[in-house]
């Protein structure tokens, strides 16, 4: 085997957005037609088949002719079309929630065609394969300029990898062995060195595979409420079936009106909750669409319901609501010791000090103008920090020794601390903060406070997660003075302090027993049994493979904080099916005052007081007031397909709030806009029946579809 | 004969319904926990010793199948004896005025209403049924039905505190009711209105001779607790067939309200009974906001109707000046506002009983007591009201609850697929049980309601629809046989059966989705639930359910009430 061959196959860097192609979704939303497409919502079945009834009519309308009473063809032809209109949208819906996820797929398909990987043998000598043919536990080694074959971990080595094309993150990040930073996604690129890997997914089980299936809906199991929804729809259906029918034979044979047969189909799709029908396939993948776009990658449906329901999240302290680092924030300087004096000592402790806190207090004492001196290299001594001294610093050409560390430490070196300066600490200590000290030759000069410092933006995160209802709990292995002054600054509801590794999976089970759901986020591989445990568990993707294998999400950006845009969307999922619902039913309360005052008018009995007052419409041409209301039912559906791919506006608030809202929103919004749409689509039709259909429009839609002979 | 006056015997009665609810409701609530409560001395003695006769112990608690199961054993006894002693009556003990046997459709019928709690009849009391059945058969049947009907509506609310699967004893609680509840009441209301002078007597009749000439034959008998028993378990049988409007049965105004007011105190308490149970008070206002909302609107619309003046007759020379009001048919004795009070709790609370003639009430009127049995649980009957209501805020809190972003749940109980599918069938089961057999009555010809013209064919539309749908609901008023004969075969039949999945179907339900929730272990209410006891949520439930009541009925009011108006409302 040639071992510097070129690897065949290039990996194509998908960054351009996937773009929904319309020729595809036309296409699709004609395949959907397929009657065993059609019988998985019983409510669109039951329109399907009534289309397919009345086709059977228009094309030979003497086979029912007791049926049909005065049979009038343009009257027929347009309840026809517009029931393949309305199948039709409710099909379109459909297609574009999955196209979304389709070209999602497709991208990251074309990532992995062709990848070929170099396999380690147990000689020690390397082969190239195709990557279909590696199994779990397989070693491959990864060379700059290739890309990773499979999801793996770093076993030996480290490398420079750019994961932008399954993150979108332009920055490349290392892996290395040993750790918690092992771990490498099929599909990605090596940039540097060079590492072997223990392939830990096969073919059909990489994140790529699971993200991939769940985009494209398949395996996409409907959820527990996707499932009563269904019941309830389908009850309703059934109910409003039962309904219709013995009202049409009621009517009919007490002799008060005679009902069409077409009315009575156009009544009951009306009736039937078309709109939630048609939407709810689109709500349920546009759904996982949506956590795949927030680089999510979720293992069910399910866990995105379940993280709308959420009740508690345990956050990790360093990294999640502090930005990680402690950073210098005040300095106080010892009785006797003018500020600049010990600004210079803290700059000089500190100057050669590369740790993120040095770093700080040189920044800090250069902001407060710090008179600075010029050190000339070779001629001083550096103490580096250990962690068993405890401190560090310089020893300046002139032999003073410029040190800041622990006040423990500080004593052991033998320095003199007034009681001030220990007051002070003390008081510091207690705010959660750090203090250190800082002498010239044992003479302590005064103090410098390391704080944590929460990530910016983070407070207002938490509060939105508190409006939602969700409590949060932060999780640190600081001690309790601490933690109790982040909670306080970050606004975290409550805090575990001088945690170990197993108090989350501690307080996951004590939550749990309380009847909470809990989600928690984490990357290290002793988080694995709590994020197994936890309702919702989101790993981090650049966590090891145990983390991830073990929560039931993977965050491909690493931002814990993801979690709340994930409840968002879990819960702007439960929101979109209720509201529709909601707008499904009061809809046809207004489809009702449209309709049953046409049949009355349509069958030429004497118009009836009681019936005039349901006629708030004031339509007088029982055919045209059939056809708004059918026509209106259809249209609402592509003119709700954003709201059921994008979701209902969300913004947290109290539950009470939410369905006041929504209940004006949807519900309110429902029975007036019905009204005002089924009136308008009146006026409409009117206008072009008068003014003869045929003539305006011309061509054949005029004369199939004749308006002025209804 | 609208008197604005009488308003206030409107809002007094109410008012202090709605006053002792809440302390009533407590009472009863305590009698289904099993907690030591007021008359223990007496009354504990009394029910151990019928559990042990009855091989039975408050201990042994039932799962929701069991009893189901205990409920159709005892109602299945019920329905048997009445049949049987129906149908041999004349041959029974006690048939003094030579009531004949019954036939055996007739039986049927009457069997099965009185199991049901509807008491629909469709026969005459003073001739076609015997002293004994009127005095041994039927009140059996008005305590036992009513009792069951609280014991279900228990067994259900317990399904939110426990977590066992268990609902409690059915034995028990049937015990308890008739101790505890029904027997006490029933027997301090007969001497009420036995002291307002309605009779109590052991004699069979009085014969009259009036000066008219020839002699009237005046039925007497255990009147006064027969009364009693039939409000108080929302029953509706009359001792005599005019019912309430017999000058016997309600004497004056005073028993007139006092007969109100105990068909409305249990089933406007039972809210408040439930919010006990679970522990939580204010849970109990939702649901008396939604009962006393959609009573209001009813009432309100019910007199208004009824005080209007009658289009048809405007304009009708020879009549001299036109009163207000559709006076044919109403008990003056009462006054508009009362008489209308008594019928409009009657049909709401499902009692059925009558104290006017509903055939003769204005369409709006008519359509407000349909509207009713079409919610059949505001208030509705005893038990069974408050459940068919707790189904509607199921299926309300499920769409509800998706509106606000979390996985339904209700009293921290989850409500999944199978509370939705059993409380969507039995509510979607009513609209079913009405029309089918409407059609099928048309469509075998046992019924015409074709008579060519339009007002007189929706009239006789509206009578069949009231039949069935009193008989769905176990209501038993009924809008008046004038309009078509309904002591057919088929309608016996038929309308036993209406009765008697009316009833069952929705106890199933009930009982299941109770039996789920006993299942569920108890989530803690967090910051993010729905608060339930608001007053958000009670406008909500309320029109849930008017929303889809309406959805369900529209085009047959269309077809019956609406119809029916002439010349204006």
């Amino acid at each position: 085997m040639d071992e510097d061959a070129p690897p065949p196959g290039s990996v194509v860097s998908v960054r351009r957005v996937p773009h929904t192609s319309i020729v595809r979704v036309l296409v699709d939303s004609f395949k959907l037609f397929r009657p065993g497409q059609q019988v998985r919502s019983p409510v669109m079945f039951c329109v399907y088949v009534l289309f397919l009834f009345l086709v059977g009519i228009t094309l030979v309308p003497r086979v029912f002719p007791d049926l049909v009473g005065t049979y009038n063809p343009s009257y027929y032809l347009w309840i026809t079309v517009i029931l393949f209109l309305t199948l039709w949208f409710a099909n379109v819906s459909t297609a574009i929630a999955e196209a979304q996820g389709r070209a999602r797929a497709d991208a990251l398909r074309t990532i992995r065609s062709g990848i070929r990987a170099r396999q380690v043998l147990p000689d020690g000598t390397t082969q190239w394969v195709p990557s279909d043919v590696l199994h779990v536990g397989d070693t491959v080694e990864i060379r700059p300029g290739e890309p990773v074959p499979m999801d793996g971990d770093v076993t030996q080595g480290a490398a420079l990898i750019d994961e932008a094309m399954m993150t979108g993150e332009s920055e490349p990040v290392t892996r290395e062995s040993g750790g918690d930073k092992t771990s490498v996604l099929g599909g990605t690129q090596v940039l540097q060195g060079t590492a072997r890997i223990r392939v830990t997914a096969v073919r059909g089980e990489s994140f790529l595979d699971r993200l991939i299936r769940l985009v494209e809906g398949q395996g996409r199991e409907p959820t527990p409420n996707e499932l009563a929804l269904g019941v309830l729809l389908s009850a309703l259906t059934v109910a409003l079936f039962t309904v219709v029918v013995t009202f049409v034979y009621l009517a009919h044979f007490t002799d008060i009106v005679t009902v069409d047969l077409g009315t009575i189909v156009a009544l009951f799709v009306c009736l039937m909750p078309t709109t939630i029908g048609a939407l709810l396939p689109a709500i349920g993948i546009s759904g996982i669409n949506r956590t795949a776009r927030a680089n999510v990658i979720t293992k069910s449906g399910k866990a995105v319901e379940a993280a709308g329901d959420l009740d508690v999240l345990i956050l990790d302290k360093t990294g999640t609501i502090t930005v990680g680092n402690r950073l210098a924030s005040q300095f106080v300087a010892a009785p006797g010791v003018p500020m600049p004096e010990l600004l210079e000592g803290a700059l000089l402790a500190s100057s050669l000090d590369d740790t993120p806190e040095g770093r700080s207090i040189v920044r800090l004492a250069a902001r407060r103008n710090a008179p600075t001196r010029r050190l000339e290299p070779g001629k001083f001594k550096v103490l580096p920090f250990t962690a068993e001294r405890r401190m560090s610093g310089i020893t300046l050409p002139d032999g003073v020794e410029v040190f800041k560390g622990s006040l423990q430490a500080m004593e052991t070196y033998g320095a003199v601390l007034p009681l001030e300066l220990r007051r002070a600490a003390a008081e510091a200590s207690k705010e959660g903060m750090t203090p250190l000290a800082i002498s010239f030759n044992r003479r302590a000069i005064g103090l410098v406070f390391l704080k944590d410092v929460v990530k910016p933006g983070i407070r207002d995160r938490l509060r939105e997660l508190k409006t939602m209802g969700i409590r949060t709990i932060m999780c640190t292995g600081d001690n309790r003075l601490t933690a109790a002054a982040i909670a306080r600054e970050s606004g975290v509801d409550e805090y575990v302090a001088e945690a170990r590794p197993e108090s989350k999976l501690l307080l996951i089970d004590r939550e749990k027993a309380k009847g909470r759901l809990v989600a928690m986020t984490g990357d290290g591989t002793n988080d694995a049994p709590a994020l197994a445990r936890a309702d919702v568990g989101l790993a981090m993707n650049s966590g090891t493979s145990a983390a991830k294998e073990a929560g039931n999400m993977v965050d491909l950006d690493n931002d814990p904080t993801k979690l709340i845009e994930v409840v968002s969307i879990g819960k702007q999922l439960l929101i979109t099916r209720g509201a529709l619902t909601t707008f499904s039913i009061t809809n046809d309360v207004a489809k009702y005052f449209a309709i049953i005052p046409a049949i009355f008018i349509g069958s030429g009995s004497a118009t009836l007081p009681g019936i005039e007052i349901m006629n708030i419409l004031g339509m007088t041409n029982p055919h045209l007031a059939v056809l708004s209301a059918l026509l209106f039912n259809g249209l609402i559906i592509p003119i709700l397909i954003p709201l059921a791919i994008v979701g209902v506006p969300f913004r947290p608030r109290s539950a009470i709030d939410l369905l006041r809202r929504n209940l004006i929103l949807y519900g309110f919004g429902g029975l007036v806009s019905a009204f005002v749409g089924i009136k308008l689509l009146y006026l409409l039709l009117s206008y072009l029946s008068t003014t003869s259909f045929s003539a305006q429009v011309g061509g054949i839609v005029g004369h199939l579809l004749p308006l002025g002979g209804l | 004969m609208f008197d604005f006056r009488s308003v206030w015997d409107v809002v007094l009665l109410v008012g202090l319904v709605v006053a002792i609810a809440p302390w009533f409701g407590a009472y009863l609530g305590r009698v289904y926990m099993n907690r030591p409560a007021f008359g223990d001395a007496i009354l504990a003695p009394i029910e151990s010793a019928l559990y042990r006769l009855l091989g039975t112990s408050p201990r042994s608690a039932m799962r929701s199948s069991e009893y189901m199961l205990a409920v159709l054993f005892v109602n299945g006894g019920v329905f048997v004896f009445l049949f049987v002693f129906l149908a041999l009556q004349h041959a029974l003990p006690l048939d003094a005025t030579g009531a004949p046997n019954m036939h055996w459709t007739l039986a049927f019928h009457s069997a099965a209403s009185f199991t049901t709690n509807t008491d629909f009849t469709h026969f005459t009391n003073e001739s076609q049924l015997s002293l004994g059945a009127l005095m041994v058969a039927w009140p059996l049947a008005l305590f036992l039905s009513a009792a069951t009907g609280l014991s279900v509506a228990a067994a259900m609310v317990r399904g939110f505190v426990r977590k066992d699967g268990t609902l409690g004893n059915f034995y028990v609680d049937l015990v308890r009711t008739m101790t505890r509840v029904l027997m006490p009441l029933a027997f301090l209301l007969a001497l009420a209105l036995v002291l307002l002078g309605v009779p109590e007597t052991l004699t069979n009749y009085a014969i009259a001779h009036p000066l008219t000439g020839g002699t009237q034959t005046i039925y007497l008998g255990p009147v006064a607790s027969f009364q009693a028993i039939s409000f108080l378990g929302t029953n509706g049988g009359g001792f005599y067939s005019t019912n309430a409007a017999s000058p016997l049965a309600n004497p004056s105004a005073v028993s007139d309200l006092l007969g109100t007011f105990a068909m409305m105190l249990i089933p406007f308490s039972t809210p408040f009974a439930f919010g006990q149970i679970v522990r939580r008070k204010g849970e109990a206002w939702p649901f008396m906001g939604t009962i006393l909302i959609v009573f209001a609107i009813a009432l309100g619309l019910f007199v208004a109707y009824q005080a209007a003046v009658n289009p048809a007759l405007a304009g009708l020379s020879g009549l001299g000046p036109q009163t207000a009001g559709y006076p044919v048919g109403q008990e003056t004795r009462f006054g508009l506002t009362d008489g209308s009070l008594f019928q409009v709790v009657s049909v709401y609370t499902n009692t059925g009983a009558n104290n006017m003639q509903i055939g003769a009430l204005a369409p709006v009127a008519q359509l407000v007591l349909l509207f009713g049995m079409f919610t059949q649980s505001t208030p509705g009957g005893d038990g069974t009201g408050f459940g068919m209501l707790l189904l509607f805020a199921i299926l309300g809190i499920f769409v509800g609850g998706l509106m606000v972003g979390r996985s339904p749940e209700y009293l921290g109980k989850k409500v999944g697929t199978g509370h939705v599918k059993w409380a969507a069938l039995a509510l979607l089961t009513h609209p079913a049980l009405i029309l089918v057999p409407f059609v099928l009555a048309v469509a075998g010809g046992f019924v015409t309601v074709a008579s060519g013209s339009l007002p007189a064919s929706a009239h006789t539309f509206t009578a069949v629809l009231y039949e069935f749908t009193s008989e769905a609901a176990n209501n038993g008023s009924a809008l008046g046989a004038s309009s078509f004969n309904d002591t057919t075969w088929f309608f016996n039949i038929a309308g036993g059966l209406v009765m008697l999945l009316g009833r069952f179907v929705p106890i199933f339900a009930m009982l299941k989705v109770g039996g789920m929730f006993s299942e569920e272990s108890v989530l803690p209410p967090g910051p993010g639930t729905l608060r339930t006891a608001s007053a958000t949520f009670t406008v909500y439930i309320t029109l849930f359910l008017i929303i889809v009541s309406v959805l369900l009925f529209l085009p047959v009011i269309a077809l019956g009430p609406l119809a029916q108006i002439v010349g204006g409302p």
